[in-house]
């Protein structure tokens, strides 16, 4: 893509965002039928970390080693942040800590994709923020403009010179999806390559996506079943449904949970206020008082 | 090869493949040798194979002793991922850490890939026959006395030919070795409920009171109980939200998912609870009178001085578990790894008669119909009498399988040196681990994703439903693909290889360990879910395709029947001014005996709670840390009277002040390129202290003390330099009151 050419059609990428210019919500002209989304139940999630594995045997991701994990260079699409409660005394362990599974938000206004200066990250009909590798220059202006802090440079050529997968440990390598060289950002794609056979499938079959033909695969795994994946434009899905039950809408900054006090509501997005419109809801985790 | 696979092979290249022999044979597609190919082309595939879709084959995870059924995710040949199979009552489809490592293990670069015999320092490939030979040549003459295995926990076929192996040698020295046991809880609870491993309902209680059970992380069948956990949690459920008391001195991640978690003075858990029993009979609820004899000594203001757990909260306890029931009260390794583990557990498992749990959510388990394939388990006491076997000179032949008893004894045992006494060690191994570099002749094993074997849980998962009280089950282990080497070979073959030695007309109508476990199955067709009529070829390959085969088991039984008599706990004693502080060895999901510390996703897997990576560290609390002068990052020396080890210090804030806690697993000498010398190996330098019932290591009776060494290097972990801080941003990882929400409509 020319930059003439992007510059052409920069308003169509604007387009596809759930707030116009004027900062309407647009939700009635959001392009597909499909907008994937997640809810992740912090009540249920134990931290294991099963989903961040899962997400380095399903993505390619490579272990970079503790010297460059050590300069912040960890590959971890899928990431647990571990928070403690904290008191006039310092951190509080009480009632246990806190456990948050980070990945990309894939925001709606995602503030990376602004900055790309050569259009390899935008959005995608079905509500993802992609990442285009070859287009990819690796200027790492939409890492910089991250607020989750969830995008992931190749500083190096992992593949090759940095042998991360020595064989035959290389045969493990997924092959529906690449393995990306130096000098390309990359991030959590909510497992493209499996939303796009479910797609595909469910077309050819002449009928609608539904939950049954995709999980992702930190879903798939989690023990404890706290990760919740699916089409927030299907109301039968299951994650529309959870939305709905929470009142989170998609395409406000301020949610009914936020507006009244006392509505027993506990679903949220991470970092709401700053109006990237993410696509994950997060259900607060819940402690008993009375102990 | 075709030219169809020209820009395959291409294709291969891009994703980084190296030049190696690529064994994409599974298929019958390609192998390479010697530079030369032989090809079969895509045109004569097996019918179930289409290029670029994946097969699932059903499976058993060998990771760790849980036996999740899983499922093989194979592509061209290869197998990418271990998925859960959804129909297993044990896992539900669902995956750990761990599990999901499993591939590293069978593609691991530093695998065993031929036979290996040392001479003096030295060591030589020999062949397969060479080893075999040698073998046959050391055991002629050798008396059966003189034979010993060790093994760990083992269960189905491959259990069953070693003991046919076994009787053929006539050695009675089968020593079933497990690290990390839950050898006093087996002990504990078939004194207390009648059966070793009862089933636990979490799914079913209202407030679960775990005593150091780190049930979400390494205790029994973590993922089964993940499972159960989020049903607990769900307020949804008839007996809504349930609350989670979990007593501890050092927070294991169950500790870290707790409404409650308390910081017990470490080994005074048997204290708390009887302490806790004496509480509900002051808040009204009726104690047998044989556990008030004992518990009435234990007033809230004696239990809260010795345990350091305040009156305030051991009454608020008390009432939420006579207000809530059911109730469940687990023990796990924090309250049993002491001389007086027993006691502990025991004291604990009156609470659950106390509580009227026992058949609610404690409740009777099922074992396999047949003795031979039911789990062998293990436990450390029988290390110890291996190693004293090995000290007396009593061995000269030992085969060591599945086990690494020189990385994971302590050195107050002297294991290593007593171990090359015997005069021929052979090592299975898929490793070169320290056991391993310690034998005499190594036998490059298969990994568990090229192997045949069935699998029978000790801990027996049932499904809901009519039926589920007599519930066993029989799992395979089934080859995904072919040899990723081809000089390895399974250890049913090798068995069967050695029995044919001894014995080899009972045996020769088997080729190989597959035609004895099919033969094995069929024969059983009746008894395994088929009937007499069924075609053999269609029975078998049903059985395998589902991977677990339900059978009908013995019910067991479960009943009240703790006793408060004859318990004695100890009054707790000052500390050792000159080791002051009680070490905790933590057991971690990932890492857990250090078995799978080859594998690099584990390595570089976040610890959940430290979020350390690669390497090991101390936790200390920040006040002890403050009187000591040490802060994070500091290189300290942890010295007990049996050894010491330097690593890292992490300021911790879910730690007793009395106790600082070292992860196991770390520090291997050898194994390979992502194990070797990372992090310190904690397990040489414990105490020689037993549990006095069952002779089991006490794993936290080793007390030590800290000192700096002057060095220090900045931890190399995820969390950032703020910790764990939310930096006041109001919307990170929130957390809401139980009142405050309203979980009974959420869907």
């Amino acid at each position: 893509m020319s930059v003439s050419n992007l510059l052409e059609n920069w308003s169509k990428f604007r387009h596809t965002h759930p707030v116009d210019d004027k900062g309407i919500p647009d939700w009635e002209a959001y392009p597909s039928d499909i907008k994937w989304a997640m809810s992740i139940d912090l009540d249920a999630c134990t931290g294991c970390n099963a989903c961040s594995v899962a997400c380095y045997a399903e993505n390619n991701l490579p272990v970079v080693g503790k010297d460059k994990y050590s300069h912040g260079q960890a590959m971890h699409w899928m990431r647990v942040e571990r928070y403690w409660d904290e008191g006039d005394n310092g951190f509080q362990a009480e009632q246990g800590a806190r456990f948050l599974p980070m990945m990309c938000q894939q925001c709606e206004a995602a503030p990376c994709e602004t900055v790309c200066p050569v259009g390899a990250t935008n959005h995608t009909e079905d509500g993802l923020n992609s990442q285009i590798y070859n287009r990819c220059i690796g200027s790492r202006y939409c890492s910089a403009n991250c607020p989750y802090k969830v995008r992931y440079f190749n500083w190096y050529n992992y593949p090759e010179q940095e042998n991360a997968w020595p064989a035959p440990l290389n045969q493990q390598l997924n092959p529906d999806l690449t393995v990306r060289t130096k000098g390309v950002m990359e991030k959590c794609t909510f497992c493209k390559q499996r939303t796009y056979t479910a797609r595909n499938n469910a077309k050819t079959e002449g009928r609608p996506v539904q939950d049954s033909d995709v999980q992702t695969a930190c879903q798939e795994a989690c023990p404890a079943g706290a990760i919740t994946f699916g089409n927030l434009h299907n109301p039968e899905s299951q994650v529309a449904k959870q939305w709905q039950s929470q009142q989170v809408d998609l395409i406000k900054d301020i949610q009914e949970k936020d507006e009244k006090e006392g509505n027993r509501l506990r679903g949220y997005r991470v970092l709401e206020e700053l109006r990237p419109y993410p696509s994950v809801m997060y259900l607060e985790r819940v402690r008993e008082s009375a102990v | 090869m075709t030219e169809n696979d020209f820009s395959r092979r291409d294709f291969l290249k891009v994703l980084g493949w190296g030049g190696t022999a690529v064994a994409l044979s599974g298929c019958g597609n390609t192998s390479i040798q010697d530079g030369q190919e032989t090809v079969t082309s895509y045109v004569t595939l097996p019918s179930y194979v289409t290029p670029s879709i994946s097969n699932y084959f059903n499976s058993t995870c060998a990771q760790c002793d849980a036996g999740c059924n899983i499922m093989g995710r194979v592509r061209e040949g290869r197998v990418l991922k271990a998925e859960g199979n959804p129909n297993s009552p044990i896992n539900r489809g669902r995956m750990c850490g761990l599990g999901l490592s499993g591939v590293q293990a069978h593609y691991n670069p530093d695998r065993v890939r031929e036979p290996l015999l040392r001479t003096g320092d030295k060591g030589e490939t020999i062949t397969w026959d060479k080893a075999l030979g040698l073998i046959n040549e050391k055991l002629n003459g050798t008396k059966g006395t003189e034979i010993a295995f060790v093994t760990g926990g083992m269960s189905g076929h491959v259990q069953a030919l070693l003991g046919n192996y076994m009787d053929e040698l006539g050695s009675k020295n089968h020593f079933s070795y497990e690290a990390i046991s839950p050898a006093v809880l087996r002990a504990a609870n078939k004194k207390a409920y009648g059966e070793s491993m009862p089933r636990y309902r979490i799914d079913k209680a209202r407030v679960v009171v775990s005593f150091g059970a780190d049930f979400l992380g390494a205790w029994v069948s973590p993922v089964h109980f993940s499972q159960q956990y989020a049903q607990f949690r769900k307020g949804s459920r008839p007996e809504g939200r349930g609350v989670l008391v979990q007593i501890e001195p050092k927070m294991t991640l169950t500790g870290a998912n707790a409404d409650r978690w308390i910081a017990v003075r470490p080994g005074t858990e048997g204290v708390l609870a009887l302490g806790i029993i004496n509480a509900l009979g002051k808040a009204g609820l009726s104690i047998p009178a044989d556990i008030a004899a004992v518990s009435h000594e234990y007033t809230t203001e004696r239990t809260s001085k010795e345990t350091d757990v305040s009156a305030e909260q051991i009454e608020k306890l008390a009432a939420l578990l006579k207000e809530r029931t059911p109730s469940l009260v687990l023990a796990g390794g924090a309250a049993e790894g002491y001389a007086h583990g027993s006691q502990n557990a025991a004291a604990i498992a009156l609470l659950n008669r106390v509580l009227g749990n026992v058949g609610k959510t404690l409740e009777a388990s099922a074992s396999v119909p047949f003795p031979q394939i039911a789990p062998t388990v293990g436990s450390r006491s029988s290390l110890i009498a291996l190693n004293d076997g090995l000290a007396a000179g009593k061995y000269k032949v030992v085969f060591s399988y599945g086990v690494n008893p020189v990385f994971s004894a302590p050195a107050s045992m002297k294991f290593k040196d007593n171990f090359a006494k015997a005069d021929f060690k052979v090592a299975f191994a898929q490793y070169m681990d320290e056991t391993a570099l310690a034998a005499d002749l190594i036998l490059p094993l298969d990994s568990a994703m090229e192997d045949w074997a069935t699998v029978v849980p000790e801990y027996m998962a049932a499904p809901e439903g009519a039926g589920s009280n007599a519930y066993a089950q029989m799992s395979f282990r089934q080859p995904m693909m072919e040899k990723v080497f081809p000089d390895t070979r399974g250890v049913g073959d090798i068995l069967l290889a050695l029995l044919k030695q001894r014995t080899a007309d009972k045996y020769k109508e088997f080729e190989d360990f597959y035609s004895y476990l099919r033969s094995a199955v069929l024969k059983n067709k009746v008894a395994l879910g088929g009937k007499a009529g069924d075609d053999d070829e269609v029975f078998w390959n049903e059985t395998l395709s589902k991977g677990i085969v339900p059978l009908k088991g013995i019910a067991g039984s479960v009943s009240a029947k703790a006793s408060a008599a004859g318990l004695k706990l100890p009054v707790p004693t000052d500390a050792d001014p000159s080791y002051p502080l009680r070490l905790i060895p933590a057991v971690s999901a990932s890492m857990r005996d250090g078995r799978n510390a080859n594998e690099p996703w584990l390595q570089e897997s976040p610890d959940p709670l430290t979020t350390i990576v690669w390497d090991s560290w101390v936790e200390i609390n920040p006040k002890t840390a403050a009187k000591l002068g040490i802060v994070e990052g500091d290189i300290v020396e942890v010295t007990s009277k049996s050894g010491s080890i330097k690593t890292q210090a992490y300021l911790f804030p879910g730690i007793h002040p009395d106790a600082v806690s070292v992860p196991v697993g770390y520090g291997h000498e050898a194994m390979g390129r992502y194990a070797r010398g990372v992090g310190a190996n904690v397990f040489g330098m414990l105490d020689s202290v037993f549990d006095k019932e069952t002779g089991e290591l006490a794993l936290n009776e080793t007390s030590v003390k800290i000192s700096k060494t002057g060095q220090r290097v900045i931890i190399v972990k995820e969390e950032g330099p703020v910790g764990g801080s939310q930096a006041g941003k109001p919307k990170i990882a929130v957390q809401v009151s139980a009142d405050k929400v309203d979980l009974s409509k959420e869907v």
